[in-house]
């Protein structure tokens, strides 16, 4: 019955998690620019990452019951942290990328960056995204603060994630927009463009803790 | 005007295609009313009236597209500032636009929010501003016909046809003689696609028009919050200083368009209904010298080499005819795809430019009239507000 309800939870709610890792997700994919088979490596990765986040706030849900959010200034703290550190993320992939453009680095060594570099970034995304105290994640936090065992925490975000990738599955798609160079510098600059509004989001969340 | 017309020709035939326009923009000057009931009312339509058949001759009559539709698109985009900011001072007290008149719906909807509600309307059938649907001078309903309609016909031509904003930047871009600033990484002509892209998802995410809250630089002479938090004074620091870098000091540094060029999210979202518009602007490589004028006079960034080889333009075009007029070997000209480049080109021109200046002519009249009432509120009384 708990892997149930996290399952419904996560689908019920699952549009707004789209709508939360879209910002950061999409760009990332279309400065990429790969196909939508090549696509699959970064999304699984961003999963993955997005996964270990829900662990942590499973543990952290069972060791704190629901002290953690409902404490107003920790959550703000929490929030303006991992969006700040999101935010430089993304400001760094958008801003200071390599440019094939640039005639000292040969295109091939542009196109194809290492693997582990390629798997970085997408897991580094999903796992901020993930321990992001958005709203479907609220309901998550304080329905496995419930529950008295940890296992039963971790299952209950691990069904939770299950049914909120449903939506995010389709994000590789976004390959289809083809693999040219221009898109791949639209897609950085709109990475840099949503990690400066979140440097912003950030920056004000821990001002309002502060004060 | 097909080349080797006698002028006698030329003028009977820029006549016979003004008059249409003449005989039309009375009704839409007088916008369906009985008529003007105060003099200034009067003189002001008389000002558009004789202002719009005469630009438009000129267009028809000199052969030349930009210069005249320049100074009309110019004179509109101020006009639109004259009129709409002293309109909300009368209706309101304020340019700045309340928490509570926003939640009665009651902010006017203009085409840049369309970028920011796209999502949101497909996925919760839910219009994320607070505007009415029908009701009022500019409702989200009537932009959304007006948008779509002209995007069929003009596609991005909107930009240079039918933005009421676009005028503003254009005019300060005509400010000086030559560019201070020439070269400009060709990266930053993909910024308004990305801005696009993340004003689009950003909007869905929050649920709120993101260029209009936070980036749009016209909010600055038109409406926006009244500051009553820091985060709309924020917001506010950030629109001004949009409006004073894009629309007043990159134009005249450059010489080009800035917010429209390397900015604005509408301007990327209209690009791509220029793959729908049956008109575009092609280039004819055995007249072409590849003399480079007009890569470097294109307001938008809409010219480069690469686009020169392939005898077009960018998607970005904005039809301005700018780069038409002054390509030294006439080798650039307004196209209809799928007839032969540069065959009966003047055609293909007034098929276009027609439409579009009748278009941009509708919309700009009534604030030309608008704008010439208010300035004469002005000289007699010291105030644009009644």
């Amino acid at each position: 019955m708990m892997l149930v309800n996290g399952f419904l939870l996560g689908i019920a709610s699952g549009g707004v998690c789209l709508a939360y890792c879209a910002p950061v997700l999409v760009p990332y994919l279309l400065g990429e620019a790969r196909t939508v088979r090549a696509n699959l490596v970064p999304v699984g990765g961003f999963l993955g990452g997005r996964l270990a986040g829900y662990m942590v706030f499973a543990v952290l849900a069972w060791l704190t019951h629901s002290a953690l959010i409902e404490n107003l200034p920790h959550r703000k703290a929490v929030l303006g942290v991992v969006t700040i550190g999101l935010a430089l993320l993304l400001i760094v992939y958008g801003f200071t990328g390599r440019d094939r453009h640039c005639p000292a680095i040969p295109a091939a060594a542009a196109a194809k960056p290492g693997r582990r570099a390629f798997l970085l970034m997408p897991v580094s995304l999903g796992f901020l995204t993930g321990v992001n105290v958005c709203p479907p994640f609220l309901l998550a936090f304080s329905s496995a603060a419930q529950l008295s065992q940890l296992w039963q925490s971790l299952l209950f975000f691990a069904a939770f994630f299950v049914g909120t990738s449903v939506y995010i599955a389709p994000l590789p798609l976004v390959g289809l927009a083809g693999g040219c160079e221009k898109i791949r510098i639209i897609g950085r600059l709109a990475a840099g463009v949503v990690g400066v509004f979140y440097l912003y989001s950030g920056i004000v969340s821990l001002i309002s803790v502060l004060h | 005007m097909a080349e080797g017309d006698s002028k006698t020709r030329r003028l009977a035939k820029a006549i016979v295609l003004t008059l249409p326009i003449a005989l039309l923009m009375p009704m839409m000057i007088m916008g369906g009313q009985s008529g003007p009931k105060e003099p200034f009312q009067i003189v002001g339509m008389i000002v558009a009236y004789g202002f719009t058949v005469i630009a438009f001759f000129l267009i028809a009559f000199t052969g030349r597209t930009y210069k005249y539709r320049s100074l009309f698109f110019i004179i509109y985009a101020v006009a639109l500032v004259l009129t709409f900011a002293p309109a909300m001072i009368e209706a309101r007290g304020s340019m700045a636009v309340t928490q509570s008149e926003m939640a009665q719906g009651k902010t006017p909807f203009c085409h840049i929010v369309i970028t920011a509600t796209l999502i949101p309307a497909v996925l919760s059938r839910t219009i994320i501003f607070p505007g009415s649907m029908v009701e009022g001078f500019a409702s989200i309903g009537s932009m959304l016909v007006l948008w779509l309609g002209a995007s069929i016909a003009l596609g991005r031509g909107w930009c240079s046809w039918a933005c009421f904003y676009g005028g503003l930047d254009e005019g300060f871009s005509r400010i000086g003689r030559k560019p201070i600033i020439k070269n400009i990484s060709r990266k930053w002509v993909y910024l308004p696609f990305a801005i696009l892209v993340a004003i689009m998802l950003l909007s869905a995410a929050m649920l709120s028009p993101m260029y209009c809250g936070w980036l749009c630089p016209f909010k600055a002479v038109t409406e926006f919050e009244a500051v009553t938090s820091a985060t709309v004074l924020v917001q506010t620091i950030i629109f001004v200083s949009l409006f004073a870098g894009l629309v007043v000091i990159g134009p005249i540094l450059t010489k080009r368009r800035t917010q429209c060029g390397l900015f604005c999210p509408m301007g990327a979202l209209q690009s791509l209904t220029n793959k729908l518009n049956i008109f575009d602007i092609r280039i004819d490589p055995d007249k072409c010298v590849q003399c480079g004028q007009c890569e470097t006079s294109c307001p938008t960034f809409s010219i480069d080499r690469e686009s020169i080889g392939k005898g077009k333009t960018r998607m970005t075009c904005t039809k301005c005819g700018k780069c038409v007029d002054e390509c030294p070997k006439h080798a650039i000209s307004y196209h209809i795809k799928g007839t032969p480049v540069g065959v009966k080109s003047h055609i293909a021109r007034m098929a276009f430019v027609y439409p579009a200046f009748l278009f941009m002519a509708i919309i700009a009249s009534g604030m030309i009239s608008g704008a010439v009432y208010r300035i004469l509120l002005l000289a007699t009384t010291g105030s644009l507000v009644k």
